[in-house]
């Protein structure tokens, strides 16, 4: 089992990974567009991701679902990856980080 | 966990045909234009013209919107399409009878094979109102999905009266002149099937592509009952009353309903995140905004008798074009740079994702033919338009031959899209 300060990094790392994952629409990563709600590691080989999508009917759900999971286990190949799909808050465009700001030229 | 609108995405085998037949159709519409040649600054009433129109709102217009709609019932229902089987059954179906119909129109055959053709594509208009009622009926009920099911309930009545119509030509049983009926059938069609789909499908997508949120969708619940009702009570007057000074107020209650409608999109893009607008949307925008020109010319056609008859004739058929050219041509060439190339990515790099680097979806098709198409495509219909306007052939020549190059552009990038072949880079 491992401590919390090492659950911890691997937490900021899978939210590293994750930076890799981009909206194909929005052509911005899922992190910086405010998507991830939250990352949790049981210090074992579950992680369990919270995540939303900028519209409830997002046709390209499917692919980011995927491409999160494909990316976790491009590095952790033994993960469990659960993700959960949530619309409780609803996205909005207050969630966009500064760099997603720039990066949509708000 | 929520249902993923993937999840319920048809096959492709269902979609892209639909798109094929469309674009050809296109291509197909472009050289009859060209052979048509001054026919089309007669009287509208003429198997040429009606040959063009029915293969333009049909095998252009509703066979595109079909594909697109079968992509995106998922989307906006929030539910898998109720029968695939059913869904090609009705595009093969479809296809035949518009064939066979522009044949009949071009041929003059309105007394003869005009009544079969009528009566298949009746069946086959059938099949797909019956699929997407049933499709809805277990969907989300939004007023985006109403408005879907509302165009399709107009669909059924200009289908029917279409194929009463073509009856007539061979039973006279109606007691007024085609031209009376041919009047409701193209504004059951127009404003009923095509504008109410347009708002129910744009509204969905605009903001989705806009990236905006927070919309007032009030001004789309007044657009509903304002639109419905003002065409309700409109085609009730022709039919039953053949017409009275009402049709003003029927005008403005249809037109005040566009206008709430203009004002929830003119929010989408006031709100949006994207500031930078692809050559999908550019035409989209700008085919919402040429809305405005039908709007207008119909109040002008309203006032008949303060212009000379030929010149009335030509206003009238203007007046179509607006519509099929401005409004649907438009946005259809705008939306499939949205949606076809989507389709397909999804469907060839679905299983890439995460593991390889793969292309956008905007990778599929060549901006630059898409921004030559544009230009082309607009010039067009301002050629046109003055040809139209002004009974000149040779910008009529000239026009037709700009729309057929925009239909050549629009198929090449259509089929660059559909045979787009997998393309993977390592990570």
């Amino acid at each position: 089992m491992k401590t919390k300060e090492e659950i911890k990094n691997i937490e900021l790392e899978i939210r590293q990974f994750l930076y890799s994952v981009m909206d194909p629409e929005v052509e911005l990563n899922i992190v910086d567009l405010g998507l991830i709600y939250s990352i949790t590691y049981d210090g074992d080989k579950k992680v369990h991701i919270e995540m939303t999508f900028s519209t409830p009917a997002c046709p390209l759900g499917e692919v980011i679902v995927m491409n999160v999971k494909q990316s976790i286990n491009n590095k952790f190949p033994d993960f469990e990856i659960d993700v959960q799909i949530v619309f409780d808050p609803p996205w909005s465009p207050d969630l966009i980080s500064e760099k997603g700001k720039t990066l949509l030229g708000m | 966990m929520n249902r993923l609108q993937t999840d319920n995405a048809p096959s492709l085998s269902v979609v892209i045909p639909p798109f094929i037949f469309g674009a050809l159709s296109f291509f197909a519409l472009s050289v009859l234009i060209i052979l048509a040649g001054t026919d089309l600054l007669g009287p509208y009433f003429n198997g040429r013209i009606l040959a063009i129109t029915h293969l333009a709102v049909l095998g252009w217009g509703t066979m595109i919107i079909f594909g697109a709609l079968y992509q995106l019932i998922p989307v906006v229902f929030e539910v898998a399409l109720f029968s695939e089987k059913l869904a090609k059954t009705t595009t093969g179906l479809f296809a035949l009878s518009i064939i066979l119909l522009a044949y009949s129109f071009w041929t003059d055959a309105f007394s003869t094979l005009l009544l079969y053709t009528a009566s298949l594509m009746f069946i086959a208009l059938l099949l797909f109102i019956i699929n997407i009622l049933v499709s809805k009926k277990n969907g989300k009920r939004n007023i985006q999905s109403r408005f879907i099911a509302a165009a399709v309930y107009w669909l059924f009545l200009t289908a029917l009266l279409g194929w009463l119509i073509s009856l007539n030509f061979r039973y006279n049983f109606f007691s007024q002149v085609h031209l009376h009926y041919l009047k409701i059938h193209a504004h059951l069609g127009f404003v009923g099937w095509f504008i109410l789909l347009i708002i129910g499908v744009s509204s969905t997508l605009l903001p989705m592509f806009f990236i905006s949120h927070k919309l007032n969708e009030k001004k789309l619940v007044a657009a509903f009952y304002l639109i419905n009702g003002g065409l309700g009570l409109l085609v009730l007057d022709w039919f039953f009353l053949t017409g009275t000074f009402l049709v003003y107020l029927y005008w403005l209650i249809i037109a005040a309903g566009l206008f709430f409608y203009f004002a929830y999109i003119a929010e989408s893009y006031k709100k949006r995140l994207r500031k930078e607008l692809d050559i999908g949307m550019k035409f989209t925008v700008v085919s919402i905004v040429i809305l405005l020109v039908p709007i207008f010319v119909s109040l002008l056609v309203l006032q008949g008798s303060i212009f000379e008859y030929t010149f009335l004739q030509r206003l009238a058929t203007f007046y179509g074009f607006s519509l099929i050219f401005g409004l649907i041509t438009s946005i259809i060439l705008g939306q499939t740079l949205k949606t076809l190339p989507f389709i397909i990515w999804l469907h060839k790099y679905k299983q890439f994702v995460g593991k390889f680097k793969t292309p956008m979806p905007k990778d599929l098709y060549s901006e630059k033919i898409g921004r030559l198409q544009l230009i082309t495509y607009f010039t067009a219909i301002i050629i046109l338009t003055a040809a139209l306007l002004l009974n000149n052939s040779g910008l009529l020549m000239l026009g037709s031959y700009a729309l057929f190059f925009a239909a050549f552009l629009y198929n090449i990038n259509v089929f660059k899209i559909i045979f787009h072949k997998t393309k993977t880079e390592k990570l």
